[in-house]
């Protein structure tokens, strides 16, 4: 047989698929970092002619920052003040998840009822609360409780519940002295439960005799919980033992820190790349990676190494403090770090001072939890307010947490409607078919498996509703939002303050995908 | 419909398509271990094997859907590399038909066929036309041109496939399995395209499990297993006088 | 009915016997013991809320006179009022455009008489409820009863007397949507809305006043000519297949609302010495060199060149935004880069090319009449940095943003689904910053502090602000909702045109996208409604939108009337109008949905 090959030539480089690719996406990768790079230094040179210079001090420092509610409504710094507002926005989004869902998921269920006036409601819900807009429902809840009655000087005097237009008061349960040692019998006593829990059930598997696993659970948290709530006390050597570490981190030079973290950083990567060559790894040696995975490699090894020197470089940052004089971000951290321990040595120790300020009015006398009720008090003016006594929905928070609870809730009930439906017919049947009732089937068949399906749906649901917690600036609702732009007007840092809220809102968001992720991964385990 | 005493009757022409120690990768799972064959002008080849042992995999190569890591392959005198000048051609001049069809659902019959002509071929409209209408007519369903593929029964989109193909007037046919997804009443549509195909001088590559197709119309078959070509000869010799082990066990298990 | 005469072996189903109102009572209401508790304790919330909501709606304290009082400002703000017939005829465009798609689309359909009369049976119901139920005089209370029984008796009739015709399609919907805009007019030409007014003694009192006609003229107009419209297009629909008028109406919906905004409400002066000395010699010159450019450029025998004057241009066009020069021709120049890199592709011999011309002059027209409208002055004389406010300003805020986001999108979704790392890595950057961030944020960056990143002299409006926040935001929503969409796609299709040899850019136009953006129109629709909701965020940096009319403006009025503390009812009507919007868009495309076929092959 006669082979006629052509003269082997050489690809010119404009022709060549990977050269091109790669300059292509090199031009639009220079395009893109210019006219970033034109922004911020135009911005950086308006900046400079208009005296404001962009940095951190601002959070060691007073902004004089005062906020309507909160854990500390006249925080002593930038960061004091931020962590306020992230504190008000967890607040919001956390009981709101819970709340949304559990409505989410009745309404979803009403709306496949056989009940035609239960169906009917849940439709007229769905379909009025998602057709108008968040920020226009939320001003209405606030315009709502605004004409609710005002307070006055009759009204003074101790209440279980108290309802006026400065808010809703009740009473409640808030942590008193001793509840972190108390915790901690209750934290033990949960694991000790489990583990006996699990023996109970290899008891019931290898005998067949009922374990009650679940009982001696519970029995051993609430033995634990009683112990605990008389022999927390007990607890005070831990205050030693976190003294000590403190005093220990407190004596640390602080470039350790920037080492540690640049050594994470470089041997993560140097991990990372080396599991990535041992799954590419084929016979024929490592050279058969597509110029995707060399680039994942060189990614990776280039963030390495970018973490590492920035850990250093960002460590050398000088701040100024509360008192005045500069500090290291290294030595920041160091502070930190070595404040927690402290913190922690306090609330062992049963010091006032680590009970969060909001209950700075209630009685601390007792034990780990203490009951305390809401009170109307003339403030200096004469002006009747609720005391810091009680818990106290204001109505910011009233009007916010209404608003994104029922706005997420018909969204959540049409994911769990689809859910239910998106389960097989034949799930139904047989589950009929084995004598089970409506309400049973319903919960142990039909629910468990449309809940693999509304899981991730679910999640951007849940997503979603903390994101929309930010509306809460119109209404005056201190969270996080609303805070950075008090700051941003008191002291001009706009950048910062902008820097700030993106690492807050994109670190909430990978959390919250983090554990829906993980629970979708549990499910798809138990699939298996 | 198919004469087959014209098989015997065409004559082979030059070598078209040359691969030479053709190896690829998936991962670190070697998919073909230096493959090296010929085919020539006019040539039929089918190609069988057991599952997994590289078929669809090589006749990929041939026309860069799947890019190989070491050897050549030459396709009418172009070889294969990344120049993106001699990928385009090649394409044009190959045509591909798929196990399961890969018919654009959203574009009806007629328009599946015209749009590469029109847009790669830069033919005017009604010229495009007129040509995928003839094509519907030699594979005899010129009455669906204006239904949508999800409106056709498996062996009908199958033919309008194969249309699909000639209308961009390739040189080389290759068929990745086309009868496998079909009831057996369809896959003798589609076949008989095929032998008329052959008999018209199409170069053609096949891989099939018909064997009937490979004896009437082949002029060459080539059994793969791991990546490898373990025999190959003229369907005769083939099927009557197996060399080696593995080619014996697994026409045992076939016919 | 008479197909069942010629096919006897087919068998007709067993009709169930027609149930009685207490079986239907049993199986829907009381089935179960929990069954009927639940529909006790919800019929109680029901008679409790209607009742709060007539209450509330009808209450003769509530502050109703500021939404009809102040209407104009909820709708057009400041518009000048000797302008207003600008407003009435974008307005009619629209609704008379819409009539004759309805009747080209055939989106109307057929209502079978049974469920037409169970919705008026259920009307009916609830206004007799409404009679027994709110806080009316005994006069009112007779006149809610009598209307209500009557429409009762009407759906009743029409369920049980047509008989056996009661399930056969015959009733056109869009006929009764006629009927319903015949009952509007017939409404507001008679009904009495509060006004606010003063007494003898200077007191601020409200009285009842009908519509001032400024209004009722020309709805009754717009409808009358709607409903002309439609007919006319219906019966021309069913002699032609329409596809040329079909053609026509599309054209007409995509430009129809840069022309109405831009130059029917935005009334541009005109400068003739900038058209002969700057738009006029652009346009030549750019449609003149283009075309030459173009046809060198995609003459197949051209080859490679073609594409490396295609990036040659691109990069000049990119340099050219680091030079001064008038914004439209940076713009061209980068348009004309991009249809020579693209030329190869879709130019080609003969009729195509031409059409591919062509293109490129229409392209350089509409370019540069609406670089030269935008940066014309308006002649109409409003307050306020923008002739706009109130739900004008809602829709073009929402319209706008929405047309940007889509290319933006689209090309994000493929840059995310790339096989290429680096246009991975930008657009998956890009879209989760942008998604982890509530729009607020951004709408703050855009307000605070895009001024100052902005080079000197650039400067950007309040509204421009708002819409491209909301672009960059909502671009990286639909780019998730698109990239479904590709995802979705098998990769079969993909090898298909590969193997037919389509380039990839042909293969994204012809293949791909078409399918993707078909599997995900639900979410897209989605996408698009939340937008619409979501622009009531800009009254958080103080644009004068709907609902800061409503939640600001009107409620702090105190002259020449006082409407402090209206912003309940304001908030309610604002919600409506919202509500109205939201659900009539959700409600059209989801006809459309079915129409096209979506998700079927
Ligand atoms: N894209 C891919 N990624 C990883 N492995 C692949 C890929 N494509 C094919 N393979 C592997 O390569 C081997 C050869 O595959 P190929 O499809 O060529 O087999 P085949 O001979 O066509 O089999 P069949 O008769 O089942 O179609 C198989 O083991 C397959 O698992
Ligand atoms: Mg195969």
């Amino acid at each position: 047989m006669t082979v006629q090959v052509r003269e082997h030539q050489k690809t010119p480089l404009w022709r060549n698929a990977t050269v091109l690719k790669w300059a292509a996406q090199l031009f639009v990768l220079g395009a893109i970092l210019a006219v970033f790079a034109l922004l911020v230094s135009q911005a950086l040179t308006n900046f400079a002619s208009s005296d404001i210079s962009f940095g951190w001090q601002w959070l060691s420092s007073p902004t004089g920052v005062q906020l309507r509610e909160g854990i500390d409504v006249v925080p002593d710094s930038g960061a004091r003040a931020l962590l306020v507002g992230i504190v008000n926005t967890l607040r919001v989004a956390i009981s709101g998840i819970f709340a949304a869902t559990i409505l989410g998921t009745l309404i979803g269920i009403s709306r496949l009822s056989k009940n035609w006036i239960v169906n009917k409601i849940a439709t007229v819900y769905i379909e009025t609360i998602r057709n108008i807009p968040l920020l226009v429902q939320i001003f209405f809840w606030s315009a709502l409780a605004v004409t609710l009655p005002a307070l006055t000087a009759d009204d003074v005097g101790e209440y279980f519940f108290k309802v006026s237009n400065k808010g809703f008061a009740f009473a409640g349960i808030f942590p008193g002295l001793g509840w972190l040692p108390w915790l901690m019998f209750v934290i033990v006593g949960f694991f000790v439960g489990r583990y006996v829990a699990k023996r109970r059930k290899k008891y019931q598997e290898d005998t067949g005799k009922p374990g009650h696993g679940g009982r001696y659970w519970f029995g051993i948290v609430l033995l634990s919980g009683i112990i605990g709530w008389f022999a927390w006390p007990l607890l005070g050597f831990m205050s030693h033992v976190f003294g000590a570490i403190e005093s220990f981190v407190d004596g640390l030079p602080p470039v350790v820190f920037p080492i540690i973290i640049a050594l994470a950083a470089i041997v993560g990567s140097m991990w990372w790349i080396r599991n990535f060559f041992e799954s590419r790894r084929t016979p024929a040696g490592f050279g058969k990676m597509t110029d995707d995975d060399w680039f994942r490699v060189i990614f990776a090894g280039v963030s390495g190494v970018t973490v590492a020197v920035l850990a250093f470089v960002v460590g050398g940052f000088s701040l100024e403090t509360v008192a005045g004089d500069t500090q290291s971000v290294a030595e920041l951290i160091r502070t930190v770090i070595g404040n927690f321990f402290g913190w922690l040595s306090a609330a062992f120790a049963g010091d006032v001072s680590t009970i969060v300020a909001e209950t700075q009015m209630r009685v601390r006398e007792g034990g780990p939890l203490v009951f305390s009720k809401p009170a109307v008090v003339l403030l200096g003016a004469g002006i009747p307010q609720y005391a810091r006594t009680g818990l106290v929905i204001t109505v910011p928070f009233f009007a916010i947490w209404t608003g994104v609870t029922l706005y997420t809730a018909a969204f959540i009930a049409e994911i769990v409607r689809g859910g239910i439906l998106a389960v097989p017919k034949g799930q139904t049947e047989a589950a009929q078919a084995m004598g089970f009732r409506r309400g049973q089937y319903l919960r142990l068949i039909i629910l468990p498996q449309a809940f693999r399906i509304i899981l991730p749906p679910m999640g951007n649901q849940y997503l979603n509703l903390a994101k929309n917690t930010s509306l809460g600036l119109a209404v005056a609702y201190a969270d996080i939002v609303a805070v950075g732009f008090t700051i941003m007007n008191q002291t001009g840092q706009s950048l910062p303050v902008v820097v700030v809220w993106m690492a807050f809102f994109v670190t909430m968001s990978l959390t919250i995908s983090a554990i829906v992720n993980y629970y979708n991964r549990k499910m798809m385990l138990v699939e298996r | 419909m198919s004469d087959n005493g014209q098989t015997s009757e065409r004559i082979l022409g030059d070598p078209i398509v040359i691969t030479e120690d053709v190896k690829k990768w998936f991962g670190d799972f070697q998919a073909l271990k230096g493959v090296t064959a010929t085919v020539r002008e006019r040539e039929v080849v089918v190609i069988i094997g057991p599952s997994g042992s590289g078929k669809s995999t090589y006749i990929r190569c041939i026309n860069r859907l799947e890019a190989h890591q070491e050897g050549t392959i030459i396709v009418d005198g172009t070889e294969l590399t990344n120049d993106i000048k001699n990928v385009e051609k090649i394409r044009s001049e190959v045509g591909m038909v798929f196990q399961q069809f890969n018919l654009f659902p959203h574009l009806t019959v007629l328009d599946n066929i015209t749009l590469a002509p029109q847009w790669v071929r830069k033919r005017p409209k009604a010229e495009a036309e007129e040509m995928g209408m003839a094509l519907l007519e030699q594979m005899g369903i010129p009455e669906q041109a204006s239904k949508y593929p999800g409106q056709l029964s498996g062996g009908q989109q199958q033919r309008v496939a194969i249309a699909r193909s000639l209308a961009m007037e390739p040189r080389i046919m290759l068929f990745d399995e086309p009868t496998s997804a079909l009831d057996p009443e369809m896959i003798k549509e589609v076949l008989d395209v095929m032998k008329d195909l052959a008999a018209s001088g199409m170069t053609m590559i096949v891989v099939t499990h018909e064997m009937g197709f490979a004896k009437e119309v082949a002029d060459r078959v080539m059994f793969f297993d791991y990546g490898t070509i373990v025999e190959e000869g003229t369907p005769e010799h083939f099927f009557t006088n197996p060399q080696h082990d593995r080619t014996k066990l697994f026409l045992s298990q076939i016919l | 009915m008479t197909d069942m005469m010629v096919a006897p072996e087919l068998e007709i189903p067993p009709e169930p016997p027609p149930k009685g109102p207490a079986l239907w009572m049993r199986e829907n209401l009381f089935s179960t013991p929990a069954s009927a508790f639940m529909t006790i304790v919800a019929s109680i919330i029901v008679v409790l809320a209607y009742r709060g909501l007539l209450a509330f709606v009808f209450d003769p304290k509530g502050r109703w006179d500021a939404v009809t009082f102040n209407m104009k400002l909820l709708m057009v703000q400041a518009y000048p009022a000797e302008d207003l017939w600008r407003v009435w005829l974008s307005v009619g465009f629209i609704i008379v455009l819409a009539a004759a798609s309805f009747a080209v689309w055939r989106l109307g359909g057929m209502a079978e008489p049974r469920n037409v009369g169970r919705g008026l049976m259920g009307l009916g119901g609830a206004i007799v409820l409404g009679g027994v139920l709110a806080p009316f005089s005994t006069s009112g209370r007779i006149i809610w009863i009598v209307t209500g029984a009557v429409i009762l008796a009407a759906g009743w009739a029409m369920r049980n007397l047509t008989g056996e015709r009661a399930k056969d399609p015959v009733i056109p919907t869009m006929g009764l949507v006629g009927i319903a805009m015949l009952i509007i007019i017939a409404l507001i030409w008679t009904v009495d809305l509060p006004w606010p007014s003063r007494d003898v003694d200077g007191n601020q009192i409200i009285v009842q006043e009908p519509i001032a006609t400024t209004t009722t003229i020309p709805w009754t107009l717009i409808f009358a000519l709607a409903a002309i419209v439609y007919v006319i297009f219906r019966l021309l629909g069913a002699r032609s297949s329409g596809g040329a008028i079909k053609g026509t109406l599309t054209t007409l919906w995509v430009l129809s609302f840069p022309v109405l905004l831009l130059i029917v409400l935005r009334d541009p002066d005109l400068d003739t010495s900038k058209v002969v000395s700057l738009y006029l010699p652009v346009f030549v010159v750019f449609s003149v060199v283009g075309w030459l450019l173009l046809a060198f450029v995609s003459r197949p025998k051209t080859g490679e060149v073609g594409r490396v004057i295609g990036a040659v241009l691109l990069v000049v066009a990119v340099i050219s935004f680091a030079f001064p020069m008038p914004f439209v021709i940076r713009f061209l120049l980068l348009l004309l880069a991009l249809f020579a890199l693209a030329a190869p592709t879709f130019g080609g011999e003969g009729a195509a090319n031409r059409r591919y011309l062509f293109g490129w002059v229409g392209t350089v027209l509409v370019t540069t009449v609406a670089a030269l409208v935008i940066s014309s002055e308006s002649l109409v004389e409003v307050p306020g940095s923008f002739f706009l406010g109130g739900l004008s300003l809602t829709i073009v805020l929402a319209f706008t943003s929405i047309v940007l986001s889509f290319p933006l999108g689209i090309i994000l979704a493929l840059a995310r689904t790339s096989t290429m790392p680096i246009f991975r890595l930008l657009a998956t950057t890009y879209i989760e910053l942008v998604r982890g961030v509530p729009l607020i944020t951004w709408l703050l960056v855009a307000f605070l502090m895009l001024p100052v990143a902005l080079p000197n002299g650039i400067e950007v409006g309040g509204v421009m602000r708002a819409i491209g926040a909301m672009t960059l935001f909502n671009a990286a929503y639909l780019a998730e909702n698109v990239r479904g969409g590709l995802q979705s796609i098998h990769t079969g299709q993909r090898e298909a045109s590969k193997a037919l040899g389509l380039s990839t850019l042909q293969e994204t136009v012809f293949i791909t996208l078409p399918q993707a953006l078909r599997a995900v129109i639900p979410a897209l629709v989605g996408q698009v409604i939340a937008t619409f909701k979501d622009t009531s965020l800009v009254t958080i940096v103080g644009l004068f939108d709907l609902l800061h009319m409503a939640r600001q403006v009107i409620p702090a009025q105190s002259q020449p009337f006082s409407f402090l503390g209206s912003i309940k009812w304001t908030l309610v009507f604002a919600a409506l109008v919202y509500w109205v919007f939201t659900f009539t868009f959700s409600r059209v495309s989801q006809r459309l949905e079915k129409k096209l076929g979506v998700g079927e092959r």
